[in-house]
């Protein structure tokens, strides 16, 4: 890490922060934390002021109003302060073309004040962390494959080793071999590094992630741990379940388990019927559900606890209008 | 200016291995290399009372204009195009540093281009002077006249980073270079050419325009001729366009 100061409660806090082009509100009154050593996910639709958000707390762009701080120090009032702890790759992840990878991360480091005895080290080891050393290392950046790139920008913002790292769509053209591999990676810096990560891959931010803050129209509508969101946007219990009863029959069934129970009717394969059930939130029939089909003569071939998995919930919080949202 | 001196070795390393660079190169060298070859064929024919030294470095505005803003425009523009110029604003090194270094950078080259152009007269004045070695090198008007024109360069440099700085588009960029380096060029002669004293309403341009006598410095150098004046309008119109440029670079959104 860059110095010995002791950590601040939030490695990066927005509060209240606000970008306004001319007449369109980009980002209203937005805050949100992100705790040293904590893997953030932040999600919103397109247009949704993601990356404009990033780009305010990188410094690279005047918010409207409110307050940026990376580690504690302003980005408004000490930029080059907040720069120190910070390493951001923005979305189109933009390179010099005409350098070489290690030429290009020599001067990165320099210019990210590692000093002049470690340049050489650590330069090497982001390379192999991130697998540049084989195949990327002596070319041309120009020359290499978006997924060469993404991993060139990837080991740019963790060369000198910062307090903070914002990743910008870091998977964004890359295949499933890559995605993992660079999961794995992010998953690395957990407990290490603050880690802001944007992705419209919500498979890999519930996999990756410790929380995640969700913004639509440029305003907070959640945030949280997953299971958190699952139980303030998603409260309903839903299970699936296999037979060959008929729908009175599995509704007169659910109705004796809970009276507010629901049953829709999925579809049917092989003379199997396949149904959602639904409870109420905190229902007492969850646990005895099972029992009551069977008590009621169903034979069940399958019964499951759906998850709502972050794609629901995400749908879920960009429905709601903007500002429903918790606050930090 | 943080990470000035990393910033401007990887410049000047960049500016070395450019093609635009050596293509720029090129074309000065065959610039003023097809002029001096003329002043002397010129000189030889009938007597004049310039040196072919002098008469070459009358025009160096032809580079100036046509060679200068070929290596200022892609300093700012090609990198807020590709976006590389924000991501170099996420490290701690300050605009004030990313300007300094650019600009100094294509200072630099400038002055070897004419550093290079020094082997024309000196090479003719060993091959062809015997005698007339003397007139034929005119040591003095050319160093003389190199000193302006790295003073004066200055000022250009920093006009053609300044118009790089507020387009992404180089083509743009150099156009913008090449009228202002234009108008900053012929303004002052033009004033001078000029009837200011008849028109009443322009009669205070007269002090302003006397200053901006670019040709007129030009021969004072070559003359030996140690004025501060210049010296002050070209190192605060240095400054001056290098804060504005520092300006636009942090402006940048």
């Amino acid at each position: 890490m860059n110095d010995d100061a002791p950590s601040p409660e939030a490695a990066v806090v927005a509060e209240k922060l606000t970008k306004r082009y001319g007449s369109l509100t980009a980002v209203e009154d937005l805050s949100f934390s992100v705790a040293p050593g904590e893997i953030v996910g932040f999600l919103g639709p397109n247009g949704a002021g993601k990356s404009t958000t990033m780009r305010i707390l990188s410094g690279t762009m005047a918010g409207t109003s409110g307050r940026a701080s990376i580690w504690g120090v302003s980005v408004a009032l000490d930029p080059a302060g907040a720069k120190r702890h910070l390493a951001y790759m923005p979305e189109n992840n933009p390179l010099p073309e005409d350098l070489r990878v290690e030429e290009y991360l020599n001067l990165r480091a320099r210019l990210k004040d590692v000093a002049p005895d470690q340049v050489g080290a650590r330069v090497r080891r982001v390379m192999e962390d991130c697998d540049l050393t084989r195949r990327a290392s002596g070319r041309l950046i120009g020359q290499l494959s978006k997924g060469f790139r993404q991993r060139v920008g990837i080991a740019d913002a963790l060369l000198a080793e910062p307090r903070v790292v914002i990743l910008d769509e870091p998977t964004i053209g890359l295949d499933p071999h890559q995605i993992l591999g660079i999961r794995e990676l992010i998953r690395s810096l957990r407990g290490k590094m603050a880690v802001l990560i944007s992705s419209h891959i919500l498979h890999e931010v519930e996999q990756v992630c410790d929380k995640v803050v969700i913004i639509n129209r440029g305003r907070l509508v959640a945030q949280g741990r997953t299971e958190e969101l699952r139980r303030e946007l998603l409260p309903a219990l839903a299970f699936s379940v296999a037979t060959r009863a008929d729908a009175p029959a599995m509704l007169a069934a659910c109705r004796a388990a809970d009276p507010a129970a629901e049953v829709t009717f999925l579809g049917e394969t092989d003379g199997w019927r396949s149904y959602r059930v639904t409870l109420p939130p905190a229902s007492p029939a969850r646990e005895t559900l099972a029992g009551s089909l069977v008590a009621a003569g169903i034979a069940l071939r399958e019964i499951a606890e759906e998850r709502f998995g972050l794609e629901e919930i995400f749908l879920a919080a960009t429905r709601r209008a903007p500002g429903e949202g918790r606050r930090p | 200016m943080r990470h000035f001196r990393t910033l401007l070795a990887h410049e000047l390393r960049s500016a070395a291995l450019s093609w635009n660079t050596w293509a720029a190169g090129g074309l000065f060298l065959a610039l003023m290399g097809g002029i001096h070859f003329f002043a002397l064929v010129d000189a030889t024919r009938a007597p004049n009372a310039r040196t072919p030294v002098e008469a070459t470095l009358w025009f160096f505005w032809l580079p100036l204009l046509c060679v200068l803003p070929l290596l200022t425009m892609r300093t700012f523009a090609e990198e807020r195009r590709s976006g590389t110029l924000a991501a170099l604003l996420t490290t701690p090194a300050s605009a004030a540093a990313v300007v300094w270094a650019k600009f100094l950078s294509v200072w630099t080259v400038w002055v070897v281009f004419w550093l290079l152009f020094t082997a024309f007269p000196v090479l003719a004045a060993q091959r062809l002077g015997g005698p007339d070695a003397t007139r034929l090198g005119d040591p003095a008007a050319l160093w003389g006249g190199l000193c302006f024109i790295a003073g004066s360069g200055l000022l250009h440099a920093a006009v053609g980073i300044l118009c790089s700085c507020v387009t992404r588009s180089a083509a743009l960029a150099a156009l913008l270079a090449f009228i202002c380096l234009l108008a900053l060029t012929a303004a002052g002669g033009a004033m001078e050419t000029l009837p200011i004293e008849s028109w009443e309403w322009l009669g205070w341009m007269r002090e302003p325009a006397a200053h901006l006598r670019t040709f007129g410095h030009l021969q004072d150098f070559a003359d030996g001729i140690l004025d501060s004046r210049p010296i002050v309008l070209y190192g605060t119109g240095t400054l001056l366009c290098l804060g504005l440029a520092v300006l636009a670079v942090e402006g940048q959104e």
